[in-house]
């Protein structure tokens, strides 16, 4: 087959862009600088001031401060800080481990659970949603009673059964469990809904076409239902990993980050460094160090996903 | 002669007129000579809104040309998360605030206050009528930086009938602590039915005095080292430890330890509590049995820390805010309120003068609890002033309630804790 080349332009010769593409591409920046002058201000540019500061003794309240280059850095990765940092990384995983798990399985069973149409499943599936439409903090402090180990509801519940009282948020061992018991409680409502408004969208010929091969049910959800969900499994996964490694407000309500910083996860900490200990700088190098972890394990999902996700549907 | 005693008096003429020129030069350097919106951030929650327009609209009705928006920010936490950004950004930053007693060392040392001392010259305040104390707890490095506020310490509320009944001498010293604890605690079939006090751990403030008073410095004279791994303060912690392992107290750690600690004070599952006296009114309303209040034992010293919080001006902001700001500020730790905070808010009277006044009478016949606190006046110190308190004071609570609640050595706890002590004085 022969190519006909006459009009590609040979060499050195610049390509003509026609004006009326330059007019659009002028009204295409003009219609996304707003949002980009929005991101500029209250994203990008206090995220490089973050890095910054980083590089600074500044206190917030002091005006004038001096660059200390890579001190805080070594305060980080080779001084005092280095123990809670790990401690504090280990905590937000593994936190943020257990919220997918139950966001994920949890929903997915309860999206199995109540996929079907009656009033009765619509009015179950309203009373497992509705914990998130409650600010974390109003039921941090709901739970807090119940969790209470003198006063609370579920010690109440267990010594029903004669099981020994359990100072659930004052201990370091059930400190963290009990942070997952309010994680839990918020968080499968919303992994149902959303893998049922999946589970919805898939077209019901795969069923009937798996069912006319012999899948039994078993066999249809793990070879149907699980591949053509995958697109909301990454969805889930992304948003829950970004949102649980950002925990703070429950742990702020309940522990601050105690008994015996157990509960100390990153943002805490992060929180706890700049205004209790006054000490910004240390805070704005874990944030900094903390963004690029999250930046770096989000993209590396997203990276793997693209062989794993499945679109067909 | 005449003529020389003429010129010696015309001289001294002058010179007073001189000064007097000075003096009103330097208030009138003060003065608001415009009308003025100002601001005034407070963690006086909603219970004392009455109290506070009340005492507002006074103040304005004085001083005509102040328009006051008085702001409740919250607890004294979130007080000072909003302080501190409004400094950071340089601007809504308020005309006054108040500030919780150990901010006031970050607060001092950053320039955050505005130096009260020329005001206070200028227009004559009588600062003297605060006690030694109160002036250190609202001064740094020397310099009055705030005033004090609504002021309290650390005191032991006990069941007064249970007392009377059953004949409970409450503990003078250190030394009186283990027969008290036998006397006031109940057990039956090693079941505890009534402690005889609870320790508040979840905040130093609490539990720090008894370290003090056995000669323990807490932070050394270098500034950069504690003591805390010391015999003297080893021995303190051990006997925390023994009184909570023989679950005749207990050790109150924890988001909710506070709440749960006054429960179980009013229910009477415990003799006794260590507590703040700004709680006086919340304990005498709620329980069901007359509550006394008596001074913390004392060991080789027998002193209390300052509480509460005191009101400052921040100094970023522009000169005719902060002459108003001070307007208010002088008016609100003035004689004249002074009372009035301490009778309806539980805070104790903070100037020597109305202590002394009728209505100072009047108050401790209406609150005779309140003797313990008047007695020992003199013995109210401030707490230790260092930028690195904070980080100290968690450490020192997280090792002392983790060996006290699960358990351990107390000399290894204590070692720890001295070490990430040292670690975050020298930093």
């Amino acid at each position: 087959m022969r190519v006909d080349t006459s009009a590609v332009p040979s060499g050195r010769t610049r390509i003509r862009v026609p004006r009326y593409r330059k007019r659009e591409s002028v009204k295409d920046f003009l219609c996304v600088a707003p949002a980009l002058a929005f991101f500029a201000v209250f994203v990008y540019y206090p995220l490089a001031d973050l890095f910054r500061i980083g590089f600074t003794n500044w206190n917030l309240i002091r005006d004038s401060y001096k660059f200390v280059g890579l001190k805080n850095y070594k305060w980080l990765f080779h001084g005092s800080g280095l123990g809670t940092w790990l401690s504090s990384l280990r905590i937000t995983f593994s936190y943020t481990f257990w919220e997918i798990a139950i966001t994920l399985i949890g929903g997915m069973l309860l999206a199995a659970l109540f996929n079907r149409e009656s009033k009765a499943f619509a009015a179950m599936r309203s009373l497992v949603f509705m914990p998130k439409y409650i600010a974390v903090s109003t039921s941090a402090i709901v739970f807090m009673w119940i969790l209470n180990d003198q006063y609370g509801f579920m010690n109440y519940l267990l010594g029903l059964f004669g099981v020994a009282p359990v100072s659930w948020l004052n201990s370091e061992k059930t400190a963290f469990t009990s942070l997952l018991i309010l994680t839990g409680w918020r968080v499968v409502g919303y992994g149902m809904m959303i893998y049922l408004s999946a589970m919805k969208g898939i077209s019901k010929d795969y069923y009937e076409a798996a069912q006319l091969d012999g899948a039994n049910g078993f066999q249809r959800f793990r070879f149907v239902t699980l591949p053509l969900l995958s697109p909301t499994t990454l969805f889930l996964f992304v948003t829950t990993f970004i949102a649980s490694m950002k925990v703070f407000q429950s742990v702020d309500v309940m522990t601050d980050g105690g008994p015996y910083e157990s509960t100390n996860v990153m943002v805490y900490w992060i929180y706890d460094l700049a205004f209790v200990q006054f000490r910004v700088d240390r805070a704005a190098v874990v944030a900094g160090v903390f963004f690029v972890i999250l930046l770096a394990f989000t993209a590396a999902t997203m990276k793997i996903s693209n062989k794993n996700v499945h679109y067909d549907s | 002669m005449n003529g020389r005693r003429g010129c010696m008096a015309a001289i001294a003429l002058l010179v007073a007129g001189g000064v007097f020129c000075v003096g009103a030069q330097d208030a009138k350097k003060y003065e608001v000579k415009s009308p003025i919106q100002i601001e005034w951030w407070h963690a006086l929650e909603s219970q004392y809104a009455p109290l506070i327009e009340r005492v507002v609209a006074d103040f304005e009705r004085q001083n005509p040309n102040i328009d006051v928006t008085a702001i409740y920010q919250g607890s004294y936490k979130d007080l000072n998360e909003k302080l501190i950004a409004a400094q950071a950004a340089g601007t809504t930053l308020p005309a006054v605030v108040v500030a919780n007693t150990p901010y006031i060392a970050e607060y001092g040392a950053s320039g955050l206050c505005e130096v009260l001392d020329p005001y206070i010259k200028a227009t004559k305040f009588d600062i003297g009528d605060f006690g030694t104390g109160l002036r250190a707890a609202s001064s740094y490095d020397g310099k009055q930086v705030s005033l004090p506020f609504l002021i309290s310490t650390q005191i032991m509320f006990y069941n007064k009938d249970m007392a009377d009944a059953e004949g409970i001498r409450l503990p003078e010293t250190w030394a009186d602590m283990d027969a008290f604890m036998k006397k006031a605690a109940k057990s039956s079939g090693g079941t505890v039915q009534r402690y005889a006090t609870v320790f508040p751990g979840w905040d130093q403030w609490y539990f720090e005095p008894f370290f003090l008073n056995n000669g323990v410095k807490i932070v050394n004279k270098d500034g950069l080292s504690t003591d805390l791994a010391s015999p003297k303060a080893v021995g303190v912690a051990k006997k925390l430890k023994q009184w909570c392992d023989d679950k005749v107290s207990y050790w109150a750690y924890g988001k909710d330890a506070s709440s749960v600690m006054r429960q179980n004070f009013m229910e009477g599952k415990t003799f006794s509590v260590i507590h703040t006296t700004s709680l006086y009114n919340m304990y005498a309303t709620n329980c069901g049995f007359k509550v006394g209040m008596h001074y913390l034992p004392g060991a080789s010293t027998r002193d209390s820390e300052i509480g509460g919080c005191v009101l400052l001006i921040p100094a970023k902001n522009k000169q005719d805010v902060k002459n108003a700001g001070w307007k208010l500020l002088s008016y609100l730790t003035g004689k004249e309120v002074n009372m009035l905070w301490a009778r309806e808010t539980g805070y104790m009277p903070t100037r020597n003068s109305v202590t002394k006044t009728s209505e100072g009478k009047a108050y401790l016949a209406e609150k005779p609890a309140f003797k313990a606190v008047f007695d020992n006046l003199d013995h109210i110190y401030p707490r230790i002033q260092h930028t690195a308190y904070s980080a100290l004071s968690k450490i020192w609570m997280q090792e002392l309630a983790k060996v006290i609640i699960e358990g351990g050595d107390v000399q290894a706890a204590m070692n720890r804790a001295a070490v990430l002590i040292d670690e975050a004085l020298e930093d």
